[in-house]
């Protein structure tokens, strides 16, 4: 590559990142502006939007609401994929491709039909929309991510660890739970976190199956109905530090879990 | 109590298929009580799948194994009292050593200080008690194979298995861990049942060497008879350096049989079993004596030295008799005294080993 063409790459590099961020940079700077009218200039600024999110009970309680439903449903997304994912590696049997393709369908599906199909169907079973309709709607949503991540790492297990394990007297759940889930733990985590960010960051299938009590991302919606506020900047800066403090924790602690267990 | 003759492991008739492929026909053998055994030959021979179905991994088609006077042949591998090192060693990665020697332990039932007191009487025996505290990718090849025979060895089994645990060492080191491997299974008295495609770990360790091919046995005997009586062709070539010489048998004098080769008739010997019919005898080289004068032997044909191979210690001579050429071994100065022309070589009727085709 010659000096020029690389001083080009670096251009296009730190326009693009420019591009990325300069949006996110603007929401934040807002949240600090004391005025009610959201723009340039900035003639002073303040920390009252901070202030009034934290004072704001409705905020909070669908920020604990969103996070109830993120853990539940990312628990049971774990627990479902987890065993899909086993049962499907390492055998072949008749169906076995059916269910993979059935159990990756929703990560595919467009949130606007799936949401649909899940409002027709907990109406059916007479399911009320609400928290448990959203949690059902998250988990099967979020399966098909644990799937895939757990079924990955499985594929760099090498069979000798279950067979030593029953060689050495464990039955086939011990030996799943003593050798084979502590391998697979670096993928549950970072599924599961991946899993808990989309589940919080959710609005469609939340919005069609809530009932009367909004998760965040429906409340901040419905605040912008009433008009753009700095408010909602302040509440959107709190969650993407929150979620980017998250992310870097799960690819951390993953990246030392998963060095630790492959390195056999 | 068991009696050095009392068989360990009785394997009757065992038969295995995986498809169309047969990877066993009908074996049948037994295994002594602190016998070291070695299932030696290429891969697909059978041999892994003979120590998979002792471990319980794989159920035969027909047949049936016997462990310690008890059928075992339809229990998994948590029901029986035997214990394996894998070829990777498959050390639990998320355990320490202290932890991976506890696992069978701890599932066998046993108490918390008698599982510390096992631990470190085997970390003492194998040289591990200073990485107890240590994960597996904290330690070396050799460390991580000596971690695996201890975890294998710490319930106690009636028989260890072992699936090419050297493969994974360097050279130099593989050489020390077969004198340790040999010495630690004498001094624990344990039937060892070792796989490999190694004929020189096999020869080093071995108190018997099943030699396989194609799933069936080849040949059955101590290293020694193996590499100076086998009975067939494939032993033979298989294990150890050999001339493969054709003719004709002759006749049959006891023991000593005559061979026909290119108008020489040689007295030889052959295993049980292998009929008059025989065209195929096996001369080691370093049986075969070369000299300028007629030597001594039982036989002795002339030739022509055609090539010189330097080897240090010893030479490898190759000497044309007739349309065949003949490998010798001669200690260096001998051979660089022999002249380049005319030669005799001579062996004796027991080196020169008729075989089965």
């Amino acid at each position: 590559m010659t000096r020029n063409t690389r001083i080009l790459m670096q251009c296009i590099y730190w326009a693009f990142v420019i591009y990325l961020l300069v949006p996110l940079f603007l929401m934040m700077l807002m949240g600090f502006k004391d005025s009610k009218f959201i723009g340039f200039p900035i003639k002073s600024w303040t920390l009252d939007w901070y202030m009034t999110v934290f004072a704001d009970t409705a905020v909070l309680q669908a920020f604990a609401y969103s996070m109830v439903i993120a853990v539940v449903s990312t628990l049971i997304a774990l627990t479902m994929g987890t065993w899909i994912a086993v049962a499907l590696t390492g055998r072949s049997f008749w169906g076995r491709a059916i269910i993979l393709g059935l159990t990756l369908l929703p990560a595919i599906i467009p949130g606007v039909i799936s949401a649909i199909a899940f409002r027709i169907a907990a109406r059916v079973v007479g399911m009320e929309p609400g928290m448990w309709a959203i949690i059902w709607s998250h988990a099967i949503h979020n399966v098909p991510f644990v799937v895939l991540v757990v079924m990955a790492r499985l594929s760099t297990m090498p069979k000798s660890y279950a067979e030593a394990a029953r060689d050495l007297g464990a039955d086939p759940i011990i030996a799943f739970f003593r050798v084979s889930l502590p391998y697979l733990t670096p993928a549950m985590i970072g599924g599961g976190v991946f899993c808990m960010l989309l589940s919080f960051d959710d609005f469609v299938r939340s919005f069609f199956l809530g009932g009367y009590e909004p998760t965040l991302p429906v409340l901040i919606f419905a605040k912008l109905r009433s008009g753009m506020s700095p408010e909602i900047n302040a509440i959107s800066t709190i969650v993407l530090v929150l979620t980017a403090l998250l992310g870097l924790w799960a690819e951390r602690s993953m990246r030392g879990l998963s060095k630790r267990a492959s390195h056999d | 109590m068991t009696d050095a003759r009392d068989p360990i492991v009785r394997i009757e008739g065992v038969t295995k298929a995986f498809g169309s492929f047969t990877a066993l026909h009908e074996m049948n053998l037994s295994i002594a009580s602190g016998e070291f055994v070695t299932f030696l030959g290429p891969s697909g021979c059978g041999k892994s799948t003979t120590l998979r179905i002792l471990g319980g991994f794989e159920t035969p088609n027909t047949g049936r194994v016997i462990l310690d006077g008890q059928d075992v042949t339809a229990l998994p591998p948590n029901k029986r009292n035997v214990n394996m090192v894998f070829q990777d060693y498959a050390l639990f990665p998320n355990m320490t050593v202290r932890r991976n020697i506890a696992f069978g332990l701890e599932l066998k039932g046993m108490g918390k200080a008698a599982i510390a007191a096992r631990i470190s009487e085997l970390a003492s025996f194998l040289e591990l008690t200073a990485y107890l505290d240590r994960r597996p990718d904290q330690l070396s090849g050799g460390q991580r194979q000596r971690v695996a025979l201890a975890r294998a060895l710490a319930p106690d089994p009636a028989l260890l298995l072992l699936d090419e645990p050297l493969g994974a060492l360097d050279a130099k080191l593989r050489g020390q861990v077969q004198v340790e491997l040999k010495a630690i299974q004498r001094r624990t008295n344990k039937t060892f049942f070792f796989v490999t495609h190694d004929q020189e770990e096999a020869l080093t360790m071995s108190d018997r060497i099943v030699v396989m091919n194609k799933g069936r046995i080849e040949q059955d005997g101590t290293p020694e008879d193996l590499y100076f009586r086998p009975a067939s062709r494939f032993v033979a070539e298989f294990i150890g350096e050999t001339n493969l010489l054709t003719g004709q048998a002759i006749g049959r004098d006891q023991d000593v049989t005559g061979f026909d080769w290119q108008g020489n008739r040689l007295r030889a010997i052959a295993s049980p079993g292998v009929g008059a019919t025989a065209t195929t005898a096996s001369l080691r080289p370093e049986r075969v004596q070369v000299a300028q004068e007629r030597p001594g032997t039982d036989n002795a044909v002339q030739g022509r030295v055609v090539n010189r191979l330097f080897k240090g210690h010893r030479m490898l001579l190759d000497v044309a008799v007739g349309n065949t050429v003949i490998q010798a071994y001669t200690d260096t100065d001998r051979g660089r005294a022999i002249e380049d022309g005319p030669v005799w070589l001579g062996w004796n009727a027991n080196s020169l080993t008729l075989l089965a085709d």
